[in-house]
């Protein structure tokens, strides 16, 4: 066989690549995906048909997609989204994420709900002095319930530290009809409580203003739990922040509010 | 940036109404492909649960690109996995590390709909659409094709390649280089 004949016979196995039916690595030498992608590494016309005809193997994926039966999707998506929802109750993204605009951390995991409640209470009862000795009392449940989650291996670092955040004496709380915002050191979260769950295909968008400044920037979206509870970390950098803002968008969010928000609150 | 790729940026960050729009898009397409590889529903939605799972708990494993082709062969790697198990079958791999350049490129790729897919894969010949449509959704490697079909191997491979050329010039979006 000559030299062009092995190179059009290269260039056919690639092809056999592409669609996706070539053993990975074969111990007898015969045709495999592995010399392949030496070929392909190391010629520039072989690149560029493995380019093209794998491109054009995708798409016949394409041809598959077809209606589900309503109730198999029905009963796949309430399954497939219950494990989620408990899931991201232990977030893997590190607390600052590199694309702020896109970093929401909503918790609805029965230890935060949890937290959140005590948190509630601690607020309402701090509202009255005549109270202090409720206010212990729960400050103690608080710190009781933060050891025990500290002790969970579900629970980790980044919920400790919003736990921790959340449940500080030193934190700054903002009251809004829905709840509160809470500033600790450099972070700030949404603690709301009883929010009415989104018309279909809408989530709620958090949005900030710098200091001085008016104009809303997008940030998080974020959807309440089936009590209505969200705890959100929004990725600012607080001592920035001037003024806090949620409202109700359309799936995927908005680059500027497009309706009037649920509330406005300027940290102050 | 098509849709995909937007709603994946956010499912990194773990924010679950955008994993709920991924699936409501892209859970047909994923279910689909489990079908036509497995001819069962059940197994199809095993394979559409695992492959959405997948996505929840490990949103990095995309790296860009096209969303719609990138969980199509996560798909096909699952169901071939589950053909597997069914029986015993030589591995055929589905590409999945070499990352595309651009001929039919992302932006591209987006538009492409799977009808205008059917129609150029009806204008084949038969002889090179049924080896590709049996290769793509089969699970199986280019000796098990020629075996099935009692189709010479030389022939199984250089209709594949014509009938994939064919396919990628009917789709018709060629990127100038």
């Amino acid at each position: 066989m000559n030299e062009r004949a092995d190179r059009e016979s290269m260039l056919e196995l690639v092809a056999l690549y592409a669609l996706g039916v070539l053993p990975d690595a074969r111990a007898d030498g015969a045709e495999c995906a592995e010399q392949v992608r030496a070929f392909i590494a190391s010629d520039a016309e072989a690149r560029r048909e493995y380019d093209d005809l794998r491109a054009a193997a995708d798409a016949i994926a394409l041809t598959a997609e077809e209606p589900v039966d309503s109730r198999r999707a029905l009963r796949m998506r309430e399954r497939l989204l219950a494990r989620v929802r408990a899931d991201a109750a232990t977030p893997v993204t590190p607390f600052r994420a590199r694309r702020p605009a896109v970093f929401p951390a909503v918790m609805w995991g029965s230890a935060l709900v949890a937290a959140a409640a005590i948190l509630f209470s601690v607020i309402t009862v701090s509202q009255d002095v005549a109270l202090r000795g409720q206010l212990a009392a729960a400050q103690r449940r608080a710190s009781s319930l933060q050891t025990q989650l500290g002790q969970s291996e579900r629970v980790g670092s980044q919920d400790r530290r919003m736990l921790t955040d959340l449940l500080s004496p030193e934190a700054k709380r903002y009251d809004v009809a829905q709840g509160t915002v809470v500033v600790h050191g450099d972070r700030v979260y949404l603690v709301l409580a009883k929010l009415a769950a989104p018309p279909r295909g809408h989530v709620y968008q958090a949005w900030t203003a710098t200091k001085g400044s008016s104009a809303m920037a997008p940030s998080v979206t974020f959807a309440p739990n089936a009590e209505g509870v969200a705890i959100v970390a929004l990725p600012v950098d607080a001592a920035k922040v001037g003024t806090v803002a949620v409202s109700v968008e359309p799936d995927g969010g908005s680059k500027a509010p497009t309706t009037t928000p649920t509330f406005v609150r300027p940290l102050s | 940036m098509d849709r995909g790729v937007r709603l994946m940026e956010r499912i990194q960050a773990r924010d679950t109404a955008a994993f709920e729009a991924l699936y409501d898009d892209y859970h047909r397409l994923v279910f689909g492909i489990g079908l036509r590889m497995l001819g069962d529903a059940a197994l199809a939605e095993d394979v559409t649960q695992g492959v959405f799972l997948k996505i929840w708990t490990s949103p990095g494993a995309f790296r860009g690109g096209s969303f719609a082709a990138w969980v199509s062969r996560v798909t096909r790697n699952r169901a071939l996995d589950l053909l597997r198990s069914r029986a015993a079958r030589p591995e055929a791999e589905i590409p999945a590390d070499l990352p595309l350049d651009a001929s039919l490129d992302d932006d591209v790729f987006a538009r492409i709909d799977a009808e205008r897919v059917r129609d150029a894969l009806a204008a084949l010949p038969p002889e090179q659409r049924s080896l590709i449509e049996l290769g793509f959704f089969g699970g199986v490697t280019h000796q098990e094709l020629a075996a099935r079909t009692d189709t010479p191997l030389g022939t199984v491979k250089t209709r594949i390649r014509s009938g994939l050329r064919r396919l990628r010039d009917a789709l018709g979006e060629r990127v100038s280089r």
